[in-house]
């Protein structure tokens, strides 16, 4: 193909003098776009509140303790360290729950960009204890900034804090509260498995809708949950949150086999789940890729049609001299830009969509106000759709571009 | 110092095949046409003279034989090659003119010099207004084809085969298609410009009338050359078309 002044200007004059084609070739491709859009927004949206309403808020990745202790990389003196372990030491089963050294673990994790939130996390069962009464509760020692975009707690506060949580202060739901009869400010004892106890201050009541979490679980700093739980320096586990919550697993799988830890994904925990959510998937992949191909099919018949009507034109300008790369040229110069035409109204169409989508608010099933959907707009899903739709036009156009690139200019003069 | 002829055949034969069967259509044609020169070719129907014009304008191969272009052998091109010259060194006036209807009269009579460039476009664009005044189009450059009378056309059609400064033009019966007022001033302009800008002219055409303005005459009858050595105002109560003809080479 050859791309010049003349090519460009012979296509660009097509499509105007066309204008009614090219504006049906252009709809057909923007409704495309707008669909991939709209369809892997809402609906990518609406499986993440899904996995979130089945699951509850949790890690994507949980990092635990497996029967063996690593020897971290960092004990080694070598400057240029690939590894993240060099061996392992076998321990006594009381000490197996505890990560060890996980400062240096959360630091080496932190430099993986798979991972958006690294949190270490110290948790356990303790009594809880107010006036009489007594309750198991679970409680979940973390740095509060960290943990709060692994779970959403601050956003989620009915009063109180978080994020400043201090020692010698828990953050518990709204229903525990209310189950026990407790309120901001009031005093509460804790006492871990070993015995240790630990007086509190509520810090802060939050509703997420989330049973699990409203119910039985109580946050408090790390300080003070490896102080209850008697962990001593170590922790728990280590909370993990990687930007693609369908790769959870992959990524855990990949991060498996570089540490001497259990590695487990959301999607291993839950695997009904994520099935379900693939089929559903596939399911729009069919759609989507169907879409995709009626454009194609849609600018490859507008562009035959073109060069069927143009049959004459095309042998005369070959007869003066054009090439067959430049007759190509000017039917997939026709077919990149309509793609790109119907791009440029597709896409702000479906921005424009979804931001009207988003607005939409109604009462969720605990009756607070919240967004029908969850809509989330990711420029590279933008650009993908960009390129997908404009890829296709360019190959639909090739074929009816060869077809006029090959037309004899004797038979136009002798069929005249 | 006289230069090469700008188109020489040599011995051209021309064959088509469909399957088993071979249909000769040209026989051994040899004949160098000179700068500067208008030719006419003549024959009645299905005598090869449109296939002896495509093959001169690189648009048809030969069966045997040489296409000279400017003393270059052209015929055996490729395709590129030959899209090359002819994009370079030749025009072309179709019976129907052929303009592009989504371009303007300005634009059609350009797009030869467009396939050259913006540049070349833009130098030439003074030259094809001017060329389009003479041709009485002064002020329907901005039109497009469908507003023009097919008379209109036609001369838009001679003005863009003159776009490139060629060195030959082909006209295939460039009158064929107009009624005879509108046939004589398209002939008269090419006839004119050739005089005025020494471009050579080879014109297919049935009209005796016509023919009989040419510089020389060139007669196919059944795939043979028949010459008419005449000049431009031979007489035509003689009719020298109907009465003479040879086989001897020109």
């Amino acid at each position: 193909m050859k791309f010049s002044y003349f090519t460009l200007s012979v296509a660009l004059r097509h499509l105007r003098y066309g204008v009614g084609q090219s504006l049906l070739t252009i709809g057909v491709v923007a409704i495309s776009v707008l669909l991939i859009v709209y369809l892997r927004t809402v609906i990518g949206g609406t499986q993440v509140r899904i996995v979130n309403n089945v699951t509850g808020v949790i890690a994507h990745i949980v990092m635990e303790p497996a029967e063996r202790t690593p020897i971290g990389a960092w004990r080694l003196p070598a400057e240029d360290r690939q590894a993240l372990y060099v061996g392992e030491t076998v321990k006594l089963p009381r000490a197996l729950d505890k990560i060890d050294d996980w400062p240096q673990w959360v630091q080496a994790l932190e430099r993986d960009p798979q991972f958006t939130v690294v949190s270490p996390v110290a948790t356990g069962n303790v009594f809880l204890f107010r006036s009489a009464r007594r309750q198991a509760v679970r409680v979940t020692g973390v740095l509060p900034d960290r943990h709060d975009r692994i779970v959403n707690i601050e956003s989620n506060l009915v009063e109180g804090r978080f994020l400043q949580l201090i020692a010698g202060e828990v953050v518990l739901g709204r229903k525990l509260a209310d189950q026990i009869g407790i309120r901001l400010r009031d005093k509460l004892r804790l006492v871990g498995p070993g015995g240790q106890a630990l007086s509190v201050t509520v810090g802060g009541i939050y509703q997420t809708g989330f049973g699990s979490l409203d119910e039985g679980q109580l946050f408090l700093t790390l300080r003070d949950a490896q102080s209850v739980l008697e962990l001593g320096s170590s922790i728990s586990n280590i909370a993990l949150r990687v930007p693609e919550i369908f790769a959870a697993e992959t990524i855990a799988e990949r991060l498996a086999v570089r540490v001497p830890f259990r590695v487990r994904s959301w999607i291993s925990d839950n695997p009904s789940i994520f099935s379900t959510l693939d089929a559903q998937n596939q399911t729009i992949n069919l759609v989507l890729i169907s879409t995709i191909v009626a454009a194609g099919f849609g600018i490859g018949s507008i562009l035959i049609m073109s060069v069927t009507g143009k049959y004459r034109e095309i042998g005369i300008l070959k007869a003066m001299g054009a090439t067959p790369p430049e007759i190509q040229s000017i039917f997939v110069i026709e077919g990149f830009l309509l793609a790109v035409l119907g791009c440029g109204v597709g896409i702000p169409a479906g921005i424009a969509l979804l931001q009207a989508l988003s607005r939409v608010r109604a009462p969720g099933p605990d009756g607070r106000i919240q967004s029908v959907f969850l809509i989330e707009i990711d420029p590279a899903l933008l650009a993908a759709a960009a390129m997908v739709a404009v890829s296709v036009g360019v190959v639909a156009a090739f074929f009816p571009a060869r077809r006029a690139a090959g037309i004899d200019p004797m038979e136009v003069i002798r069929g005249a | 110092m006289r230069g090469p002829p700008v188109i020489e055949l040599r011995g051209v034969g021309k064959v088509y095949r469909t399957g088993e069967v071979e249909t000769p259509v040209l026989f051994d044609i040899s004949f160098p046409v000179q700068r500067g020169e208008f030719v006419a070719i003549v024959g009645g129907s299905g005598s090869g003279k449109t296939t002896l014009l495509n093959i001169m304008g690189l648009l048809d191969r030969p069966t045997s034989g040489q296409v000279l272009i400017e003393g270059e052998e052209a015929s055996h091109l490729d395709e590129l090659g030959r899209a090359q010259v002819r994009r370079e060194r030749l025009g072309f006036i179709f019976q129907f003119h052929y303009l592009l209807p989504e371009f303007t009269v300005l634009e059609n009579a350009l797009m030869p010099c467009r396939m050259k460039g913006s540049d070349f476009e833009a130098a030439q664009e003074a030259r094809m207004r001017q060329l389009l005044h003479t041709v009485g189009l002064g002020d329907k450059l901005r039109n497009r084809p469908g507003q023009l009378s097919g008379g209109q056309q036609q001369r838009v059609a001679v003005v863009r085969s003159l776009a490139n400064s060629p060195a030959l033009v082909l006209a295939d019966e460039p009158t064929g298609n107009l009624d005879s007022r509108s046939g004589r001033v398209v002939f008269d302009l090419m006839r004119s410009l050739s005089r005025e800008s020494g471009t050579t002219f080879i014109m297919v055409t049935h009209d005796d009338d016509f023919a009989l303005e040419a510089d020389r005459v060139i007669r196919i009858k059944d795939g043979h050359i028949q010459h008419l050595a005449t000049g431009a105002g031979v007489a035509k109560a003689t009719n020298p078309l109907r009465l003479a003809a040879s086989n001897s080479p020109v």
